[in-house]
């Protein structure tokens, strides 16, 4: 990864109200941009879930803010694909617009359509490009699903590969590339709308930054990204120095699914701080080759997923951009699983499964340099409760319909000090996107959820706990079919506990038959729902941080009292006595707290 | 007359315009374990002040509009009544997953929010309804039963009810309405379909759990405020001021109460519109409201006042959400009444813990033994101990210095006044970030804005803010004590309504549209009628929510002329919309359908024909006031400063600090370097 070094500057400092108004003001027009895509998009991964991302990045290809954005979409990748526009187009002008998905040239995965727009004043000079992505609900792929996890390479993935391609001259779409998209797209009329949604938010974040040029003069922008990405580096280097120096490895493993080995992938990272010289260093050269599977990591991904981890990590909040990566060193290898494969090697699913995979044991690894930072492990996704369903609404004159469920996930790791945030989806996530309404759900889409709520007795115990399973079901409904695919992992892998923190719970997938019979599914599936059929999921939870026995006994409590678990796993993993008033016994507690950690020791 | 009566954490302000348009202000403690009180006990000050029995007052009355912080502050304090939230079955954790939705991915020291009503007290009822609105799963009343049976042996004392679909088909609810009234006849309940019906069950179980908890505390209260003020003579009209700064019937807030909350903050920003471009020909401005307990911004952008979708009460995702709109306020814990203390770490902090009304600030003598802000400005001299609310209440200067002495200079190790000028330094820092937060945070540079200081703590501190922040300038309006109340008598009688209707341009239902057009503007005749009979003027409108095929979100419009009676009619709708959707968010699709959810149809009624008037003087005993007092200012120390009456300034004469200016209202500090002048509408303009 190139580091933007820190340029001298010989003009007067920039007074920190300014500073403050213009990181405020560029993070507004990545809201302004999201708020665009929420807004208009016309498929429910967008306008519900809100799976997509808003950037801008600087004329020399470095990330400014991606405020509001998802963590994985865009903390590494967003330089690359501005820097692979740049190659390919040199010459950009005003009007110009982009398409790019493609994983071999900075993209995450296929399924994450994005826009490029360069931002170019009046003489023609550019001097920001604003960037969105948005994670489409088909983009072509063999299969209906976004997420080929079974693909043996690109061909079989089958998704519509675009390098940077100009799709839009003088603010006017070329119609070929449109034409090409609404023949390969499924449902072409939601691609399209979302397509203009996303060509929308990116003309709105040219605009806009053009009137801040108005106020500002583009010369004062550039100063300021300089001394904006200065600040954010100094603030990454005060965190590092509250690190312990210290350095420590830890280890995930994905699922096994076709392609992969019988045991699943295994990844393994390296984690070292260095607190004197304030530099952290993940190393991720040791693992396997690339495989004949869907999982591959891209190289934005590669690098992002850890990059999550250590921003997990470390304590402060300090702003994301190539100011405070200058702090960050990522060891990759190319032809590596987890190291961005080559064409024609399928990346299919490179935003979620193993990049999950990098990003947990990251920050596991800093938990085992020191209690009181890093994370737990978060649980892994797909689960059948966020599959892909398609099919045709006979509630509406047999329309096809294609999309992504965001019903059902939780996942959230136990941090040092705090329990997980419920709904955080997965590690790469960071709960940025919305749980779908199931109003909303069954107004657009045949399906009737049944059921949607959590399990007790699942959580990751811990000091603090990871977050508990989630369990939802859907069938079709008006008549017809519906087509299901979905690749779970964490069925065989839950999610880590640390320091003696437990494990969060499994994912479980299973078919509830019209005659009652429940039948089990396999981790990675494409079914067809039948009239009167069910499917049934539970999601995996997160992982606890610290031993059960340390949890404040007022907190086991009220976890029972709020049906989170039962009296029964307050005693036996937490070692919480309650009456059946649920009042804490103080001594049966100690008694059995101390003998817990006797058994353990 | 007309009476503006806003209840806040610490004061309850009375405004009443007398028949000649002049405004006269009275404050009273705020008696929060009985609002109605202090109420009253501010209508016998202004009686007493016109000389005529408090009967004789109220009896003179033909509005009287009134906010209260009461709803806010008990769900701020979690105050609000056990309440039980039923649900359909299979979806219990509704409130609990919420919509999702995280602001910062990194920061993993903020716990998930608890719901707002527990998992213990949230109960499934077995019924299920679909998106069409059939009954999939009829209502089992046995289940209804059992949760019944639950409920009574839990002491629920409010209930709230959200079933799936409930907007499309709202049967099921009903029955549960039906049943409730017969088999607890005692407790009272919200249904969702009544109060909210909106798509998405999270926002509109959200605002029905809020409003049934706020029941049991706010119908009371309403309607013994009510029948309190009839017995003392008032037979006029008592208007509640809502959240979207407009007023409704009483009677129709006792039946919502959820639309009171934050419903005082929301009227500052009318005040401070007025102001800002009477006073300072500015069109942006930002409105800080300082009361006893809390600190509102709010904020007025090129004249209009920003109103928000997505109400949370409290942080975004990690709060409550309204599930309506209203307008944008930023409160924080701090005023006057705001509590400083010193951590275990030996860092100072100031609120947001309040001492409120009762006891007070240490130095009001009634048992507060914790510095406060109000103590701090006293110690400075900032604060005549003989003049407080024109010497209605005496301060006790050894109080306020014991008390800071034992809980901030001792621990820190500092002087007296050091501590007082800490106190005082870090309440205005809080201040500014609050700002900061409506301002900078957004874009806006608060240095191209006026900044109108509201509030009776106002004056203390607004010049430092102002410098702080570097605004243009601040005005302190003559009524910027009683900002609220102030904006109450500016406003205009307002009503919404709202029904779910879907059609598509595509195959335009001319005579559903018609029949749901018609109920909207029955209910909007029958809200003039009824409770706004006394207006001078009305104006109903009607707007339709609408999108392109299947996107979730909808544009609000206008429907123009004919209603969308005709095919031309939508045509043209369409192409407005088409318009409207290229201006909002840069593109338009014309050749996709557009599809129409929600309906509304919004009432206005002027009831004022006539500006606001301007504070008739009050008579006070001129002998409190010393002309001269030691007051402490940065980088100066103790100086001894001129001391002046409000009234005394007279218009476009100009005052140069250090100055105290003091009014039975408040005290405004000028600092070293700043100088205020009288503006033709009475306010101070204050520059540095």
């Amino acid at each position: 990864m190139k580091i933007r070094n820190e340029k001298k500057i010989n003009i007067k400092k920039f007074d920190p109200l300014t500073l403050a108004v213009l990181s405020k003001r560029f993070e507004a027009v990545t809201s302004k941009m999201a708020n665009t895509l929420l807004r208009t998009g016309r498929s429910g991964v967008l306008n519900l879930a809100r799976d997509f991302s808003t950037s801008i990045i600087t004329n020399d290809c470095f990330l400014l803010t991606g405020a509001e954005s998802l963590p994985i979409h865009h903390l590494s990748g967003a330089d690359l694909m501005a820097k692979s526009l740049l190659e390919m187009h040199p010459k950009l002008k005003r009007g110009d617009a982009f398409l790019h998905n493609s994983p071999y040239h900075g993209c995450s995965h296929p399924a994450d359509h994005t826009i490029l727009v360069p931002v170019i004043d009046e003489k023609g000079k550019h001097h920001f490009t604003v960037w969105v992505k948005a994670h489409q609900a088909d983009c072509g792929n063999g299969q209906p699903t976004t997420y080929m996890g079974h693909a043996r390479d690109v061909y079989e993935e089958g998704a519509l590969i675009f390098p940077p391609t100009k799709v839009q001259e003088n603010f006017k779409d070329i119609e070929d590339i449109i034409r090409l998209c609404r023949m390969r797209i499924r449902v072409p009329e939601q691609w399209h709308g979302d397509y203009l949604a996303m060509i929308g938010a990116a003309r709105i974040g040219e605009r806009e930054i053009i009137e801040i040029s108005k106020e500002y003069g583009w010369k004062t922008l550039h100063k300021f990204t300089d001394e904006w990405f200065n600040y954010s580096e100094k603030r990454m280097i005060s965190a590092i120095k509250k690190l312990p120096t210290g350095s420590s490895q830890a280890k995930s493993t994905h699922d096994p699914v076709p392609g992969t080995p019988k045991n699943g992938i295994e990844v393994k990272v390296k984690v070292k701080i260095d607190s004197k010289n304030a530099m952290i260093d993940v190393d991720l050269k040791d693992n396997p080759d690339v495989m004949p599977c869907g999982l591959n990591l891209s190289e934005g991904c590669a690098r992002t997923g850890a990059m999550i981890g250590i921003f997990n990590s470390i304590q402060d909040s300090v702003p994301t951009n190539a100011g405070s990566f200058r702090r960050i060193r990522v060891h990759i290898r190319e032809g590596c699983v987890v190291g961005g494969g080559k064409h024609p090697v399928s990346m299919s699913v490179a935003t979620t499964n193993l990049a999950d995979r990098v990003t947990n044991p990251v920050q596991r690894a800093f938990s085992k340099i020191k209690d009181g930072i890093g994370l737990a492990e978060c649980g892994a996704i797909f689960p059948a409760s966020m599959g892909v369903v398609s099919g045709l609404d006979p509630r509406n004159n047999n329309e096809p319909f294609v999309n992504h469920l965001f019903l059902m996930v939780t996942g959230g790791a136990a941090a040092a000090k705090t329990d997980s945030w419920l709904t955080i989806l997965h590690a790469g996530n960071s709960g940025m996107c919305f749980v779908d309404s199931i109003e909303l759900d069954e107004l657009h889409f045949p399906i009737l959820v049944k059921t949607r709520k959590l399990v007790s007795d699942s959580e990751g115990a811990g000091r603090t706990i990871g977050s508990p399973s989630g369990y939802c079901e859907y069938s079709p409904i008006g008549g017809g079919d519906i087509e299901v695919a979905y690749v779970s992992d964490g069925a065989f892998n839950p999610a880590k506990g640390t320091l003696g923190g437990l494990h969060g719970a499994a994912s479980k997938n299973y078919l509830l038959k019209k005659n009652g019979q429940k039948e089990k599914l396999p981790a990675c599936a494409d079914i067809i729902l039948k009239d009167g059929e069910t499917i049934a999921s539970y999601c995996t939870g997160g992982g606890g941080y610290g031993y059960p026995w340390d949890r404040p006994v007022e907190k086991v409590q009220k976890d029972v009292i709020e049906k989170w678990i039962s009296r029964r796993r307050a005693k036996e993993i937490y070692g919480v006595v309650l009456n059946n008033k649920f009042e804490i016994d103080f001594i049966k507690t100690e008694k059995n707290r101390k003998k817990l950690s006797l058994k353990k020791h | 007359m007309r009476f503006a009566v806003d209840t806040g954490g610490t004061f309850t302000d009375l405004v009443i315009e007398d028949s000649k348009g002049k405004l006269h202000i009275f404050k009273s403690p705020t008696t929060p374990n009985n609002p109605v009180k202090g109420i009253l006990s501010a209508f016998d000050k202004a009686s007493e002040y016109f000389s005529i029995s408090t009967f004789d007052l109220l009896s003179k009355g033909e509005f009287l509009l009134h906010g209260t912080t009461r709803a806010t502050n008990a769900i701020v304090t979690s105050g609000t009544a056990k309440t039980a939230f039923l649900t359909t079955l299979g979806h219990p954790d509704i409130l609990v997953l919420r919509e999702g939705g995280r602001t910062d991915p990194f920061n993993f020291s903020v716990p998930f929010p608890q719901p707002y009503i527990p998992r213990s007290l949230t109960f499934e009822v077995t019924e299920r309804i679909s998106a069409q609105g059939k009954i999939i799963t009829p209502l089992s009343k046995n289940s209804l039963q059992k949760v019944i049976s639950f409920i009574k042996k839990k002491e629920i004392e409010s209930i709230a009810v959200c079933l799936l679909w409930s907007t499309v088909n709202p049967i099921h609810e009903k029955r549960i309405g039906k049943i409730l009234d017969i088999e607890l006849p005692k407790i009272p309940f919200t249904l969702s379909h009544e109060l909210n019906p909106v798509l998405r069950e999270y926002r509109r179980a959200s605002s029905t759990c809020i409003d049934a908890s706020l029941k049991p505390l706010m119908t009371e209260y309403i309607l013994n405020l009510q029948d309190n003020l009839k017995e003392r003579g008032f037979q006029g009209r008592m208007l509640m001021l809502t959240s979207k700064g407009g007023v409704m019937d009483y009677k129709e807030i006792a039946e919502a109460p959820i639309h009171t909350v934050g419903s005082g903050p929301a009227m500052a920003p009318i005040a401070g519109r007025y102001f800002a471009k009477i006073d300072s020909k500015s069109s942006t401005a930002i409105i800080a409201d300082t009361g006893g307990t809390t600190y509102d911004v709010s904020l007025v952008r090129n004249g209009e006042i920003p109103m928000t979708p997505e109400t949370w009460l409290g942080e975004k995702y990690q709060g409550n959400i309204l599930g309506f709109s209203s307008v944008d306020v930023k409160s924080i814990g701090a005023g006057g009444g705001s509590i400083a203390w010193v951590d275990e770490g030996g860092l100072l902090h100031v609120g947001p813990k309040s001492a409120g009304a009762n006891p007070g600030p240490a130095c009001y003598g009634k048992g507060g033994i914790f510095p406060t802000v109000t103590d701090a400005c006293l110690i400075l001299g900032y604060i005549d101990a003989d003049y407080f609310l024109g010497g209605k209440m005496k301060l006790d200067f050894s109080k306020a210095r014991k008390s800071i002495n034992e809980h901030i200079c001792k621990p820190l190790k500092i002087k007296l006044n050091e501590g007082a000028k800490a106190i005082l330094h870090l309440a205005t820092e809080n201040m500014v970030s609050a700002i900061e937060e409506i301002t900078v945070h957004q874009g806006i540079d608060p240095r191209n804005s006026v900044l109108i200081g509201g509030g009776g703590a106002a004056g203390l501190n607004s010049v430092a803010i102002a410098r702080r922040l570097g605004c243009k300038e601040l005005i302190i309006p003559e009524t910027g004590s009683v900002l609220s109340a102030t904006g109450a008598i500016m406003s205009e009688l307002h009503a919404d309504f709202r029904a779910l209707f879907f059609t598509s341009s595509n195959n335009f239902d001319f005579k559903g549209a018609q029949r749901t057009l018609k109920k909207l503007k029955i209910k909007a005749e029958k809200f003039i009628k009824g409770t706004a009979e006394s207006h001078l003027d009305y104006k109903i409108e009607f707007w339709v929510e609408a999108r392109y095929k299947s996107q979730v979100w909808e544009i609000d419009l206008p429907i123009t002329k004919n209603l969308l009676k005709t095919k031309q009619s939508v045509e043209k709708f369409r192409k407005d919309f088409d318009k409207s959707h290229e201006n909002i968010f840069a593109f338009s699709d014309p050749n996709s359908p557009i599809e129409f959810i929600g309906w509304r149809s919004t009432v206005n009624c002027k009831i004022r024909s006539r500006p606001i008037g301007k504070i008739k003087e009050h008579k006070f005993s001129k002998s409190h006031i010393s002309k001269q007092r030691k007051a402490f200012f940065d980088k100066k120390g103790l100086l001894q400063v001129q001391v002046i009456k409000l009234e005394d300034i007279m218009k476009n004469h100009t005052v140069k600090g250090p100055a105290i200016i003091e009014s039975p209202f408040t005290t405004i500090v000028l600092d070293i370097g700043s100088k205020a002048i009288r503006t033709n509408r009475a306010s101070l303009k204050i520059n540095f």
